[in-house]
Parts: C-alpha cells; structure tokens; sequence
C-alpha cells in the first residue's frame, strides 16, 4: 500500500494533517482523465457504434442516429430531471406513473375540457409541478424517506390514471397535425422536431448543476444535509425544487410522448422510472448522492439507446438488450466501486 | 463543560403494550373498520367466499412480505422478488411437467429461489453494492431472461397432483393458507426470540455498531437475502398451484405491493424498527381493499389510487407523531 502524504519528517508537529483521499481537484489531469466513469462510458458508447456498425443493418446513418435521439426524448428528459434528485441523495419513483397520469390528463384537458392544446399543455405542465410539490411537501416538511415517499405517489399517481380512464378509455390525438408534429415531425426536414427540447433542457439542467450555487447546494447537501443546513443552505428548499422540477419534467415528457406515439393512456410511462434511474447510475451518479454529471446522465442514455438500436437493427431479441442493459448496470457501479478505491491510492 | 454532563443520556421511557403496538393496532383499526364497513354496506362480501379466496389470493403475498420484513429491517430493499416469483414458478411448473415428484419439484423451486437471493446478497453484501441498484438490474435481466427463454409462454399439460397439490380444491386452499400462517409464525417467534433475529435487527439499527458487538454484518446481510430468495420460492409454489398452467407474469409488478404491505405495516425503511405482527396486518389491509371495491360500489379500477393513498397516510400519520413527540 503506498500512502497518500509523505511520512512525516522525524521533527514533525503532532498536528500534521492525517492521510486523506486527495480531492478530485487536487489530482493531476491525467489521473482525472483515466479514472472517470465519463471517459469509460464514452469508450463502451464508441465501442457499440463501432460493433454495430458492422453487424447491424443500416445502423451508421444519420437518419438513425436521429431516430436515436426521437426514440429516447421522454426518457431522456425524466432522466435529465431524476440526476439532481439523485445528486441530493434521493429518488423518484414516480416520474413514471405522473407520466401516464399527466397523459391522461392533458386528453381530458383537450377533448373533454375542449381547451385549446398550448392552454392544455401549460395545465398540464402545472399539474406535473404541482404532484412534484406533493413529492416535496411530505419529503421535506414530514421528513419521510424520499424512496418511501415516491413509492406511494408511483402508486397514487398509476391509480389515478387508471381510475380516471377505467383502465380502458384512450385519448386519440392522431388528426391533431400540427401537435402530432411536436412528436413525429421534423425541422428543416432532418431533425426531429423533439430533439431540441431535449437538447436546451439538458443544457438547463448542465447550468443549473454544474454553474449555480443552487447546484453546488444540491452537491453538499448529497454529501450531508445536516452539513449543508449548518454552512447556511437553504435545504428544504433546495430539495423541494428538485423534486418540483422532476414533476415539471414529467409533465413535459407528457406532452411529449401524446404527441409521438399519437394517443394518450393510462399506461404510458409504465417502466420508465427505473429505466430512467438506470441511465443515471449507468452515467456516474452515486445513489447515495454528492456526486453525478448532466454528462454522464446523457451518456448513460445514449450507451442504453444504441445498444437496444444496434441489437434490433442486427436482428436481435429486445430482451437481450435489456438483458446486457442491467449487467452494464451491475458493471458499471462494481467499477465505481473499485475506480473510488484505486483513485485514494 | 462536558456537553455530556449537561445532557446526560436519556432512556427512553418504558412504555406499556398499548404504546408498543399503537402502529399495528391503528392499522388493525382501520382493517377492522374496512371489515365492519363491508358488513354494513355490504353483507354480500361475507356470504359469498370472497372471504377465504382473500386469504388463499394473499398467503403468496404473505411469504414475499415476510422476507421482505427481514430485507427492510436489515436496512436493505429487493425489488427483484417479482422476477424471481416469475422464475420460480416456471421452474416448479417445468420439474413436474418433466415426471418429477410433487415434493422435488417444490425443494428445487425453493433452491432455485434461494440461488437467485444469494446472487443479490453477494454483491450486496461483499461486493458492497447500493441494494436498490443491484435488485433492480437483477429484476431486470431476470424478467428479460424469462421472456427470451419462454417467449411469454405458459406451462401446460401438468399431471393432476400439481393444482391444489393434488388435494381437492377445498383442502388445497386451506394447505396454502396454513403453510404461509406457519412460515409467518416460525419468523415471527424467531425474529423477536432467536438471537440470530435481533442480528438482523442489529444490522439494520447500526451496521457498525453491530460488527463491534460481534455480529457479521456482511453475513447477516447475504443470508437475509438468501431467505428471501427461498421464501419467493415457496411464494412461487404457493402462488402456481392455484392454476391448471404456469403463467410467466405470476409475479410481475408484485414487489411494489409487498413492499408497500411491509411500510404500511409499520416497519421502518430506515431499518432496525418494526416487527412481522405489523406485515401480516398490512397484507390483509391491502389484500382486502382490491376484492372489496366493487362490493362499496366503486369501480375496481380505484384500488392502485387508494393504496397509494393509504401508504401516504401511514408513513404521514408516523412522521407527524415523531414531530409531536420531539417536541417539548
């Protein structure tokens, strides 16, 4: 075992600073480089291309990497919202299921309500908001464990939507052209009208967390909220609006995927919470909180995208890619794991 | 000064049972309401063995919970325990379709489970990986692996002694309700009075307080999800005799229902705190709201809503009383 501090002189003080693992800052470039979930991810994303670009058909076109980008908006944003919930050390289950409730409600908004759609999707993005609210409310103001919290409004929020389509009533959105182009049309004929969304909400989000002090707060407050209460962070706050924000997302990933899959149901969204998580851990973030990137969020996204892209187009099973999904999954945290080990060293 | 000499620790006060068990007897309270609502409101619901199909419905969901009570207190989570019910099952279905007996069937159902819980307790415990990751890759790929190798497809053509265990209907229902009322009572009495019990508890409270005391909390950790694993196996078992054919969906969205059975329960997702007395109410309670919506003349579809709800009020009602309490 080598030591982090040189041993210290035979005249030492007795106060001389014991060994510490170095901060991320204080390590050269080159270790930072090599020891950095981001650059592996970034070599496994290469590495699928590369891969697919072989075995599977029609894969390496632009047009594809695009269909890429349109398939995985929905995701991407729930994902882009759940990677500073998860920086604070917290979770949300119930992005999915406020997914199929907004849904629903944005059909009744529009057809039984007969709002006009821009009015129907602000209503909309103002119910997701407000179920985060209820998220925050009872995680900061009653203290409840955020799992606990989510885990009963993912089941609140599904029920909801079952109960208000009885499980069986489908809003059809198909003849709406001009929204259905939100969802299925293209800019400039090329790009795929919801691929700047996803595109200026990552870039919110990368200021927000990286760029603010609102995101330095959200980083000390992963690493201890007592901590950050005590150097003067407005905690509940702070939590509260991540919680806020990942409704809000929500609620625009919505409106989103009414608009590219054409009718809204009470199951839409089902599943997404954990794939969402799934491209968080994948992309760096620790569950525990206090450390995680936008970047890495968007990697992880993309790694899970075009390994389920490239395997369909080589004529693969779905379930193979889910499959090879979750093992990266386990890979990936073993290798935090080991990588937070040998960076002390 | 001493910080310690002007706040000397305090015990807490000793509290009579009443105190001990104010959760599990709000929670019976509201269960006993829901049964006396129906009998109001509805009589029908006890003159037509809605009652007892309750009780066969729940026993697998009884099992999974009393494992997931153990995951929980040990300050853990699994959420693959629907993959593995899956799992389970179509093996069970598989062993017999394949001429074995009925008890080989059922021990390699049980191993099987408990190989997959000790999958999840390894890298859990000695690998050291976050429970909530972990379990949720192992459901995935376990899920994902079920639907490749079986392409959703039931088992069927099982010999006569699969269904009801080859008892007839009535017997069989009473043996699956019995085996899950013997599995709860075995933990119940064994977690509160075998020393191996309080480990768990131990673990949970303090994880290094526990390793000083001389428990191995790694250890304790992986053998808690292997009994997990194994009691998905007897849920499975439980859960497959039911039915002529093996269905591969069985367990699909069923770890978020025991999960919530074990919280509304009373048992602390911070772990260390609570008791299987507390699960078994919470199944019922949760168990009974689905097949008595209709009977209140609401519609079915509801019954997701009000459980969430119900999770909510429970973990609320607890922490406003902890507020209250703190306060002088």
């Amino acid at each position: 075992m080598s030591v982090v501090n040189p041993p210290p002189p035979a005249s030492a003080p007795s106060d001389y600073p014991p060994a510490r693992p170095a901060l991320l800052a204080e390590r050269p470039l080159w270790h930072r480089v090599l020891f950095n979930q981001q650059t592996f991810l970034t070599v496994l994303l290469v590495a699928e291309i590369a891969v697919f670009s072989i075995i599977g058909t029609n894969f390496f076109t632009g047009y594809n990497a695009l269909e890429i980008a349109r398939q995985n908006v929905e995701l991407g944003l729930l994902a882009l919202a759940l990677t500073p919930v998860i920086v604070t050390g917290g979770i949300d289950l119930s992005v999915g299921s406020l997914l199929g409730l907004c849904a629903i409600l944005f059909g009744k908004f529009s057809r039984d309500a007969h709002f006009p759609l821009w009015f129907a999707a602000i209503c909309t993005l103002g119910v997701g908001a407000m179920a985060g609210g209820l998220n925050a409310i009872l995680i900061t103001a009653l203290r409840i464990p955020p799992l606990i919290v989510t885990l009963g409004t993912y089941s609140l929020f599904g029920g909801l939507a079952e109960g208000i389509t009885r499980g069986t009533d489908v809003f059809d959105f198909s003849t709406r052209a001009s929204f259905v182009f939100w969802g299925q049309g293209y800019f400039f004929g090329i790009i795929p009208a919801q691929v700047p969304i996803l595109l200026f909400v990552a870039i919110a989000f990368w200021l927000m967390l990286h760029r603010t002090t609102i995101g330095r707060a959200l980083i000390a407050i992963g690493f201890s909220p007592e901590g950050a209460h005590y150097a003067g962070i407005p905690v509940a706050a702070r939590l509260s609006l991540v919680y806020i924000l990942s409704g809000l997302m929500s609620g625009l990933a919505a409106v989103i995927y009414v608009a590219h899959v054409g009718q809204a149901k009470a199951n839409a969204g089902t599943g997404y919470e954990l794939l969402a998580i799934t491209a968080v851990v994948l992309g760096g973030t620790s569950i525990f909180g206090g450390r995680g990137t936008v970047l890495g969020t968007m990697l992880g996204l993309f790694a899970i995208a075009v390994l389920q892209n490239g395997l369909m187009l080589a004529d693969q099973p779905v379930e193979l890619a889910k499959i090879i999904g979750g093992v990266m999954l386990i890979v990936a945290i073993t290798g935090n794991q080991l990588l937070a080990k040998w960076a002390k060293v | 000064m001493n910080s310690a000499v002007l706040n000397p620790v305090r015990l807490p006060p000793r509290h009579g049972w009443l105190h001990r068990y104010k959760r599990k007897l709000s929670v019976l309270t509201a269960y006993l309401a829901l049964l006396l609502l129906l009998a109001v409101g509805a009589p029908r619901f006890y003159s037509s063995n809605e009652f007892k199909s309750i009780l066969v419905n729940n026993a697998s969901v009884l099992v999974l919970a009393v494992g997931m009570s153990l995951v929980i207190l040990c300050r853990q989570i699994d959420i693959s325990v629907g993959s593995q019910l899956s799992i389970c099952g179509i093996v069970a279905g598989l062993a017999v379709r394949h001429g074995l007996p009925m008890p080989v069937a059922a021990i390699l159902c049980i191993l099987a489970g408990a190989m997959m819980g000790a999958i999840n307790g390894v890298l859990i415990a000695f690998v050291n990986l976050p429970s909530i990751v972990v379990t949720l890759a192992t459901m995935v790929i376990l899920r994902e692996s079920l639907r490749w190798g079986r392409s959703g497809e039931f088992v069927q053509g099982l010999p006569k002694g699969f269904q009801w265990f080859g008892f007839s209907q009535d017997a069989g229902q009473w043996v699956i309700v019995g085996l899950a009322v013997v599995v709860f009572t075995i933990f119940a009495w064994a977690m509160r009075n075998l020393s191996a019990g309080r480990t768990v508890y131990a673990t949970g409270s303090d994880h290094e307080a526990a390793r000083l005391a001389g428990i191995r909390p790694r250890y304790v950790t992986f053998v808690v999800f292997t009994i997990m694993g194994a009691l998905c196996g007897l849920a499975a078992l439980l859960n497959v005799v039911r039915f002529p054919s093996v269905d591969p969906k069985s367990g699909e969205g069923i770890e978020m229902q025991v999960i919530a059975s074990v919280v509304v329960g009373g048992i602390a997702i911070s772990g260390g705190r609570g008791s299987l007395i507390g699960t078994l109410v919470g199944v019922l309670l949760l168990g009974t709201i689905r097949p008595a919506l209709p009977f209140l003349g609401s519609e079915a579809y509801w019954d997701k809503a009000l459980q969430g709800l119900i999770i909510l009020l429970a973990v609320a009602s607890d922490a406003l009383y902890e507020r209250k309490k703190k306060q002088p």
